[in-house]
């Protein structure tokens, strides 16, 4: 809690966070990322940073399916917290899958930026960093 | 069939055949009248015919009876030349047989006789006075003229041959100072006279008659007169077949198919006035009352009455044809049409069964439907299972063998290596996963049988160390009223309590007696089974989609893969049954089962 961190990485698979935390540091050093295993941690933690005004992470990529809360039930949580977020957050929905449901549900949601397909390689993140940082990266 | 035909065609004919005969009978009795009429004038021009012959021979004899004779008449010698001239007259006429004078004592005075066709001659006087004309001549009265009874000839009491019929006249004769002097007998010959009697039109039988309705001609019998030269069929009783001739009244009659027509003839009495009209009327006398008769034979009024006959017959022959055909056409078409009716009435049974059976048919492919959607969503998930589940270890691995790859720090490979093995193993475990879940969509062998619930709940139950402590804080309940025996797979019925009474201990709450209750009922016709357990609960606004899918989890603190709902659907399903949840944080959860009916 002590840095901020840029990115959020909500994902189940330990391994798939691992390579994403290598892939972004290989393409920055300075930016911070932090990851969670479940959509629920990740729905408490921003529920607490709005609580307690810290600034949250400019992007945040959600996986679909995890325990206990799933990427929609992110979704849907972050919906209710939305009026208290003053900042812009980008959130990303990763999947493994690019199953149409999925693709027509995700675009359902507003709070979405965009749709990713696992695996994430080092040129989409470039992109999607490019979109988000722009004059600055 | 034919029986309907002919009952149709008898109640169609019965009343034409009734007009027929009426029409037949009237036209008979039609027929038969104007028959009689025309049998009528023939039979009076016959008699007035005979009668006129009669007038002609009393002209004759009237003639001779007003002639003035001589006193003390001699026509022999004295006045031989007085009669000459008569006698040359006489011999033209040719019906005149023998003409003779008598006297008061009633000999022959004079006697001329034709000899041959054509000559008369004065032959030897013959006395007579025996015979009944000479005795009633000399009982007439001046102008009284008697007419005798037609009879064969007969010369010396032997009936002269051949067969002569005659007539004869007698009157009384005066000298010029009007005494008597005697009679005139004159005989006429009848034959041709009777010959045109019998001579007949049409085959008609004609007969003449005397008082004693003896035949004296008739068209049947070739001789005159018959019963003088001992013919026995000389009476009506013999050749007539009629009882109802008389002389009463003139009739016409049908008997036994003979139209009869009879006028009798009767001249005695009668007056005439011959010559000038300042004569003095003549009275006839006779003994004779003829009768006249005609007959028509069956024969011939049949021959009248075949056309009509015939006419009828053929029309009646038509008709029946005719009626015949009309009620077989009618019947065989109303037939048809009753068949025709029956037959639309079997199809319309059959196409209500059709139909039944159609919707017994709809609904099995509704049911088939069903199962088929669930088939479809079960495989739409095991794709999704194999895409995501398995895809992204393996993305992974090929990321992190490429990182190796490109790796030269040895310390840094020395970390990348064990996520292989930690990949390796995901793998593994998923494979195990979806080979448990592949073995319920491939139900094939499935064996269903009749299942005692009670009893498996109770087998399941003891599997838990929990339940067979009696302070364990853990209870089953029972309550399988409403049904207990079920068909269905005994493996998956068992899978399936398991799991429910393995996730009501798991999350069942602290401080509280815990429970899980099975209750059957019937809801529908369809067997249901509640599960209920006084356990943490769910909340379902977050989870409710994904409480039955795979690896999901939603109590952080508490064990588990993320399998047990997920097979308890999909052993559902694969038997068509469903399942649905209702639940609350903090009080418990119902699961909601109902099986196919």
């Amino acid at each position: 809690m002590n840095t901020k961190p840029n990115i959020l990485l909500v994902d189940d698979d330990e391994l798939y966070l691992y390579i994403m935390e290598k892939t972004i540091h290989q393409l920055s050093k300075e930016l911070v990322v932090s990851t969670f295993t479940d959509g629920e941690q990740a729905v408490e933690y921003i529920s607490k940073c709005t609580e307690e005004k810290v600034e949250l992470p400019e992007v945040i990529f959600l996986d679909i399916n995890m325990p206990f809360l799933d990427g929609w039930g992110f979704l849907n949580e972050f919906k209710k917290l939305k009026p208290k977020i003053i900042s812009n957050i980008n959130i990303y929905m990763v999947s493994s899958s690019m199953r149409d449901s999925d693709v027509i549900r995700a675009s359902n949601f507003e709070e979405l930026t965009g749709y990713v397909v696992k695996p994430v390689d080092k040129v989409q993140l470039a992109e999607i960093f490019k979109k988000i940082y722009q004059e600055n990266w | 069939m034919w029986k309907r035909v002919f009952k149709m065609f008898i109640g169609l004919y019965v009343p034409l055949f009734a007009l027929n005969l009426f029409l037949y009978y009237s036209q008979k009795a039609k027929q038969i009248e104007a028959i009689m009429e025309r049998q009528i004038r023939a039979n009076t021009m016959k008699k007035v015919s005979f009668e006129e012959e009669c007038h002609s021979f009393l002209r004759n004899t009237h003639y001779w009876a007003t002639l003035k004779y001589p006193k003390n008449f001699d026509p022999l010698v004295e006045h031989s030349s007085f009669l000459r001239s008569y006698l040359e007259l006489i011999e033209d006429i040719t019906s005149y047989d023998q003409f003779r004078f008598i006297d008061l004592e009633g000999k022959e005075f004079f006697r001329a006789e034709r000899v041959g066709n054509d000559s008369i001659i004065i032959s030897a006087i013959q006395n007579k006075n025996y015979h009944p004309y000479v005795k009633a001549g000399l009982q007439l009265k001046r102008n009284q003229i008697y007419l005798s009874q037609i009879s064969l000839n007969k010369e010396n009491g032997e009936i002269e041959k051949p067969h002569k019929p005659v007539i004869r006249t007698v009157a009384p004769i005066f000298d010029n100072e009007q005494n008597q002097i005697g009679l005139v007998v004159i005989n006429f010959k009848m034959k041709k006279i009777l010959d045109q009697i019998k001579s007949t039109v049409e085959d008609k039988n004609v007969y003449l008659l005397d008082e004693d309705f003896r035949v004296i001609t008739s068209s049947t019998i070739k001789e005159d007169l018959p019963y003088e030269s001992g013919n026995k069929n000389s009476t009506i009783d013999g050749i007539l077949n009629t009882k109802a001739i008389t002389h009463i009244r003139d009739s016409t009659f049908v008997e036994n198919g003979h139209i009869w027509s009879q006028q009798s003839i009767k001249l005695n009495g009668a007056t005439f006035t011959y010559g000038s009209i300042s004569n003095l009327p003549t009275e006839i006398v006779t003994p004779s009352n003829w009768l006249m008769a005609l007959e028509i034979p069956p024969r011939l009024v049949k021959a009248v009455l075949q056309p009509v006959f015939e006419s009828l017959l053929i029309f009646n022959i038509i008709s029946i044809i005719g009626l015949f055909v009309f009620s077989h056409i009618y019947l065989k078409n109303r037939i048809e049409k009753e068949q025709f009716y029956k037959e639309l009435e079997s199809k319309n049974i059959l196409l209500t069964r059709s139909k039944d059976q159609l919707e017994e048919n709809n609904v099995m492919v509704n049911e088939m439907n069903n199962s088929l959607e669930i088939k479809n969503k079960q495989l739409s998930d095991f794709n999704y299972l194999i895409s995501h589940n398995l895809r992204s270890p393996v993305t992974s691995m090929s990321v992190i063998v490429d990182m190796i790859r490109k790796e030269k720090n040895p310390e840094l490979l020395n970390q990348l290596l064990p996520k292989l093995d930690k990949v390796a193993k995901s793998i593994t475990h998923l494979t195990e996963d979806i080979n448990d879940y592949v073995a319920i969509l491939d139900n094939k062998e499935i064996k269903i049988v009749d299942i005692d619930l009670k009893e498996l709940i109770l087998e399941v139950k003891h599997e838990f160390t929990e339940t067979l402590l009696d302070n364990s804080g853990f209870e089953v309940q029972l309550n399988l009223a409403a049904w207990n025996h079920i068909s269905y797979s005994k493996f998956y019925l068992q899978s399936i309590v398991h799991n429910f009474i393995s996730n009501a201990i798991k999350y069942k709450r602290d401080n509280v007696d815990s429970h899980i209750q099975f209750e059957s009922a019937l809801e529908n016709k369809q067997k249901v089974l509640y599960v209920r357990d006084n356990g943490i609960g769910l909340n379902l606004d977050r989870h409710g989609d994904n409480v039955f899918k795979l690896y999901k989890r939603f109590h952080r603190n508490i064990s588990g893969k993320g399998m047990g709902l997920f097979l308890v659907k999909s052993q559902l399903e694969a038997l068509n049954a469903t399942i649905t949840i209702d639940s609350k944080v903090g009080e418990g959860t119902t699961f909601k089962l109902i099986f196919e009916k």
